[in-house]
């Protein structure tokens, strides 16, 4: 028979409320007559009762403690604290059941531990809530604003400090890699050129860029972006072989700070993409985001015979301009600009050492309007200063403009400049117009795909001797056999000036991983 | 000549390709209509309780959910919370919101990331409970739950200018989906 359930007052207001007022007397007359012994006994009884449940708690509360820093531990650990929490068990009882049964077995458990109920929407780790039991027992419930708020206020806390604690935790890296690259089979018909070491062209298997991409999120401000490629020779700048044949190299092609205030305002520090046009920032150093199997000869890379200051090493600054719906960017960039010392055939971007004060500066602006999903459409203006050796220096333009429209089904990419370079203290001004328009239209897992490009630099242009006219159509399809690889079968025809005209074929897989 | 001769090859090459009708059963064809038709429940975007933003527009929440913006107003950065998968919701958001399919939403935040412009991808979570966890413990989260889902722990969010239980509101869960 429980005592203090006979005695407890709603169980007297009922024998009233019931009417059995001579029952409730009987009660009374026994349990003063009998009360004094049952509450000598009870003493007794709370006393051996205490110390046995004290050294047993005691024991118990070691190892649950034990137990919560094994548990905290664990989610440190774990991918991170955003995922630990998304990811506990639909019903947090029962995970707290499961984690903290085995040490308290519930027959043993006071009942004030036992039965306090953790909220289902508790966003409090379900393991950690026997550690305090007052909270969960008086109030059971959070559901006021007030206690969801002080919760929320103790969740920011926590999870600020998990998210500093996995920061600062040296035993994992906070890098995320994605890899892209490509193997192709190349042959043609171009012949040798002894004029510019061009070697009569073979069929050959070709490795392509082995691409690692990594960023990090350093802060919520300050994130982390790089490119490493290791890619095989020759290198060829400005018409010059400077690498061996077939040996693999490693290029940092990207390597950069970010630091996000806002949509309106980012600012990066490193070497990036430089902001001409579209295609440079668009692709960057993989083939299989690329539709074609590789870039349009304007925008090849600088020690792939690329006309184009590739690659920045400086400040850029990214953002929004309040447009509403024209959807407005910008771009503004400072660097050191190209390598202009003849001859022409160190590195070409400048990493540490600019051969002159100057910097380079481009600014461009780009549209992507609401109304016209998958339009972008921009200009951009760079200027630099050349410093030749023994030679006047030479200024720079580029202007740059393209209209692009990418939706799912098809993509027309249209971009066109134009590369003046003018001597100083010299009334030559050389241009050298460029331009590429590409088409592609999706049929399921094919893409079909046709390229128009156009480049034309004069015979004494000062920076570029070696490109002359190149102009041609190319036609591929892409054939996406899974969801991160492409197949791609692409012919290439190219005019140039006092060259025979040649063919290429190119078969490639490209892939990210 | 031969220039001028390859312009206009290629000029009516494009306009062959753009103009030519989407196929039937292509994989990047939005989800078919009849089951639109079936019972559905509104689909409730929601954000952290302490996030001032009430209301988004159709276009703010399309580039929210795409990651073309990643700050609040308050410059907190957005983060954006997905189901997983074939999950009825996330399907929804897809097909309502993004107007992309599955693999073009990959390769969109792929893309994104690769080129700097996107500064974080989604996470990705199994259960409402855990979506409605994420985004009561995060104060720039932003998720969807089906409104059955919803409680006070997290704020729901007017599309244009509309709440789940007005009429007209745009996006629903198709019910046919969940195996409810």
């Amino acid at each position: 028979m429980n005592f203090f359930r006979l005695t407890n007052p709603r169980s007297s207001r009922r024998l009233l409320a019931r009417g059995r007022p001579p029952l409730l007397l009987l009660l009374t007359g026994w349990f003063t007559l009998v009360a004094p012994d049952l509450h000598a006994q009870q003493a007794a009884d709370v006393v051996n009762v205490d110390k046995q449940s004290l050294e047993v708690l005691l024991e118990r509360l070691d190892r649950l403690e034990a137990r919560v820093r094994q548990l905290e531990a664990d989610k440190q650990q774990s991918t991170g604290v955003h995922m630990v929490a998304a990811s506990a068990p639909y019903h947090s009882n029962n995970f707290r059941q499961a984690s903290v049964a085995p040490a308290f077995p519930a027959a043993s458990l006071s009942p004030a531990l036992i039965s306090a109920p953790v909220p289902a929407n508790s966003f409090m780790p379900a393991s950690v809530a026997p550690v305090r039991p007052q909270q969960a027992t008086v109030n059971p419930t959070p559901a006021s604003a007030q206690t969801a708020t002080a919760q929320q206020q103790e969740s920011e806390q926590s999870q600020t400090e998990n998210v500093m604690a996995e920061r600062m935790d040296l035993s994992k890296t906070l890098l995320r890699i994605r890899g892209f690259g490509d193997v192709s089979l190349v042959g043609g018909n171009q012949q040798a050129n002894p004029a510019t070491n061009q070697r009569a062209q073979t069929t050959s298997f070709a490795l392509g860029q082995l691409d690692l991409f990594t960023t990090s999120d350093i802060s919520d401000k300050f994130k982390f972006i790089s490119e490493i490629v290791f890619e095989a020779g020759p290198d060829k700048i400005y018409g010059v072989t400077t690498s061996p044949e077939n040996t693999f190299s490693v290029d940092v092609e990207r390597y950069i700070i970010q630091y996000s205030y806002n949509d309106y305002f980012n600012i990066s520090a490193g070497r990036w993409h430089t902001g001409i046009g579209f295609y440079n920032t668009a692709y960057h150093h993989s083939t299989w985001l690329q539709t074609t199997t590789g870039r349009p000869l304007l925008f090849q890379f600088e020690d792939r015979g690329g006309p184009l200051p590739i690659h920045t090493v400086g400040v850029t600054a990214t953002g929004l301009i309040p447009s509403g719906p024209l959807g407005l960017h910008y771009v503004a960039e400072a660097g050191n600009g190209r390598e202009s010392r003849t001859p022409l055939i160190s590195e070409p971007v400048q990493n540490v050492i600019d051969d002159s004060n100057h910097k380079a500066f481009n600014f461009g602006v780009f549209a992507r309007p609401e109304k016209l999903r998958g339009l972008q459409t921009g200009f951009s203006v760079y200027h630099d200063v050349l410093s030749p050796l023994n030679s006047n220096r030479i200024s720079e333009t580029i202007m740059a403009m393209h209209a692009v429209v990418i939706r799912s089904r098809y993509e027309w990419l249209n971009e066109a400049m134009v590369i003046r370079h003018s001597i100083i203290g010299e009334p030559k001004v050389y241009n050298t117009p460029g331009f590429y328009s590409q088409v592609s239209r999706q049929f399921g897992s094919f893409r079909p795909y046709f390229r128009y490009q156009y480049i034309n630099a004069a015979r004494t242009e000062p920076i570029f001797p070696d490109i002359g006219l190149n102009e041609g159509p190319s036609a591929g399809i892409r054939f996406d056999a899974s969801e991160f690889v492409a197949l791609k079968f692409q012919y290439d025809y190219t005019v140039q000036r006092n060259q025979p005209n040649y063919s290429t074929l190119t078969l490639q897989i490209g892939f990210t991983f | 000549m031969g220039r001028l001769a390859s312009l206009l090859i290629f000029v009516g090459l494009a306009a062959l390709l753009l103009g030519a009708p989407p196929r039937e059963g292509s994989p990047f064809t939005p989800c078919p209509g009849p089951e639109q038709t079936l019972p559905s429940q509104p689909l409730a975007i929601v954000v952290n309780r302490t996030n001032s933003v009430d209301d988004l527009s159709m276009s703010e929440l399309r580039k929210v959910f795409l990651g073309e913006r990643s700050h609040w107003p308050n410059g907190r950065r957005i983060t954006l919370v997905m189901r997983e998968p074939g999950e009825p919701e996330r399907t929804t958001i897809l097909r309502d919101v993004c107007q992309m399919n599955e693999n073009e939403f990959k390769n969109h935040f792929l893309h994104g990331l690769f080129t700097g412009e996107i500064l974080v991808s989604p996470k990705i979570l199994a259960t409402p409970i855990g979506v409605r966890k994420f985004v009561f413990n995060v104060p720039g989260a932003i998720g969807y739950l089906r409104l059955s889902d919803v409680d006070n722990t997290v704020k729901i969010v007017r599309v244009d200018e509309l709440l789940p239980e007005d009429k007209g509101y745009k996006l629903h869960v198709e019910a046919a989906r969940t195996g409810n």
